[in-house]
């Protein structure tokens, strides 16, 4: 892949055009996937060269907020430590152009609205596997109403136990039952 | 018949009197609920988190009196860590497992979880001092709880599957990665931890145990996290020699695996005695499974465990009437749910499936008081 990119450079193709050209790989990717066509571990390998390869082109990038789509802030929350699902989410969003800030698993609604302040993101992304700590997702939601954030950037829940109604029921404005849907969800909420 | 005699006989495809029940793990809320104890000292799901001879006494003994609180017939038993072993304590908090997994404590479910590596490169690997299965002491807790159950109950060797323990080592991206660039690699990782697991074998069955369980997943919702290729040319002769082992030593073995196995389905049944979970949010029907593979294939499952947490208790005794209904007839089935029981589950759901193994899973199945209608 490194002697490609480089041949692509020394043949003057434009950085943002081959950025383009592995989104439109990993997009091919995540539809070979959701076809069963792809296992799981091709789609991360996908992720991961995609993840690489935007590392190898951003010196040629001038750095700007322009170059993303949009900033997620995602993390798994309070009282759940599970990470997988959320990793897979992240690198997705990342390979699809969105500028991520991790905040890892365990994260508290205080946390969360402290990045949101700090970060200034268009979307928060909330991950969980055990049922015990989906009514955090509500917690922060709510907090996220009660100071006015609400209005600045769009939520996204997503984990095993999520359903879309219960994504409606808190008051999230979009929802992935995997990492493919999640970066479909994070598209229309930025078109919203 | 005994419970012992129970799920031995069901093992060997033959109907007993009762459907035999178990869960392949409670959490420790549960666990201090059902028999009204308090249990001391550290515990994981996934591994060993101390070698602590007197908490995992009273771990072993509080399990035991859960399991005979429930009726279950069917007791497992992970390993133990080496005597004298002391994990890594890190200064955030986490500890390091004899197996180089960063681990977290999870407060809700009062478990230490896998979290983190201490793998970042595969040369990591080559030098980590590799666990020796013949260290003094891997089977303290087997052999306690064989001490304390004797015959009553059909006392199984929890493993976990090298497939699995690699990419919990790894982290599942640095897996996945050195998967791709460096095959040889983890091919290499899984025959050892294979090989490992042999050894315990032979040392759980001169313990006197009565079958193997290998836990850790091969799949995910849509299918098996790696390409069927791979299962056949590393995971599965892998598998193979581990119930070659366990075969050896009369032993059935049964593997557990979460999410959608279908495209593996065919040669599971060729080389397992059995299989847990059957998830059935993976589209994993028990009842299909039954048709295909009942005649080699002892099934354990597979109350939907995102029921036991949401729904109500008619609803789960519904859910376990239809899995007897569809698993049970002709023996060759162990009631469980799809995997075990969370913190997150209702205690109240998880009692209503077992009172309803009971009350509708003795022999001869009355298939009409079964039936929904």
């Amino acid at each position: 892949m490194k002697t490609r990119v480089e041949m692509a450079l020394a043949q003057n193709i434009p950085p943002f055009k081959i950025i383009q050209s592995m989104r439109e790989g990993l997009s091919k990717a995540g539809r070979k996937y959701e076809e069963g066509e792809y296992f799981l571990s091709e789609l991360i390998m996908s992720g991961i060269m995609a993840q690489e390869l935007s590392k190898m082109l951003k010196p040629y990038i001038q750095s700007s907020r322009n170059q993303f789509l949009g900033k997620v802030i995602i993390g798994t929350v309070k009282g759940d430590l599970h990470d997988i699902g959320k990793n897979l989410v992240s690198t997705m969003l990342s390979s699809a152009g969105f500028e991520i800030i991790d905040l890892g698993v365990d994260v508290s609604t205080e946390k969360f609205i402290g990045a949101v302040e700090k970060e200034n993101p268009d979307i928060v992304a909330m991950s969980c596997l055990l049922t015990i700590a989906m009514d955090e997702m509500k917690g922060t939601i709510d907090v996220l109403k009660q100071t006015g954030l609400e209005k600045k950037v769009k939520v996204l829940v997503g984990g095993r136990p999520i359903t879309l109604d219960f994504a409606r029921e808190i008051g999230a404005d979009g929802y992935g039952s995997d990492a493919i849907e999640a970066v479909s969800a994070a598209m229309d909420a930025l078109r919203k | 018949m005994n419970k012992k005699e129970r799920v031995m006989t069901t093992l060997d495809h033959v109907e007993p009197d009762l459907v035999p029940m178990t869960e392949m793990s409670i959490d420790t809320p549960h666990l201090e609920t059902i028999t009204q104890t308090r249990l001391t000292g550290e515990t994981s799901l996934q591994t060993q988190v101390s070698a602590d001879r007197t908490a995992e006494m009273n771990k072993v003994a509080t399990i035991v009196l859960a399991y005979r609180k429930l009726g279950f017939e069917l007791i497992p038993c992970d390993l133990s860590a080496p005597d004298g072993w002391s994990s890594q304590k890190n200064p955030d908090g986490t500890m390091t497992d004899e197996w180089g997994r960063v681990l977290s404590y999870d407060s809700k479910c009062r478990a230490w979880v896998p979290t983190d590596s201490i793998f970042a490169m595969p040369e990591d690997f080559e030098r980590f001092p590799f666990p020796d299965p013949y260290a003094t002491g891997r089977t303290f807790a087997i052999e306690e709880m064989k001490k304390n159950i004797g015959d009553e109950m059909a006392l199984a060797a929890f493993i976990r599957d090298p497939f699995a323990h690699a990419w919990e080592m790894f982290k599942i991206t640095n897996f996945i990665r050195w998967l791709y660039e460096k095959p040889n690699f983890i091919r290499r990782v899984i025959e050892r931890i294979a090989d490992f697991n042999m050894a315990m074998i032979e040392q759980a069955a001169d313990a006197k145990v009565d079958l193997i369980i290998s836990g850790g997943d091969y799949s995910e919702k849509r299918g098996p996290l790696v390409p069927v290729r791979f299962f056949k040319d590393v995971v599965l002769p892998n598998l193979r020699r581990q119930v070659e082992a366990a075969h050896k030593a009369a032993l059935k073995f049964i593997k557990h695996s979460d999410g959608n196995l279908n495209p593996i389905l065919d040669d599971l049944a060729n080389i397992v005695d059995g299989l847990h979970s059957l998830d059935p949010t993976a589209g994993m029907n028990i009842g299909d499974v039954k048709l295909r593979y009942g005649d080699r294939l002892v099934l354990m499952g597979n109350v939907t465990v995102d029921n036991l947490c949401r729904k109500m208790k008619e609803e789960i005794v519904e859910e376990t009437k239809e899995c007897l209904r569809q698993a049970a007839p002709g023996g060759g089935y162990i009631l469980s749910s799809s995997n075990s029981w969370y913190t997150d589950a209702k205690l109240e759901n998880c009692l209503a499936m077992v009172h309803a193994g009971r009350k509708y899973g003795a022999y001869p199945m009355e298939l009409q008081a079964l039936s929904k209608l």
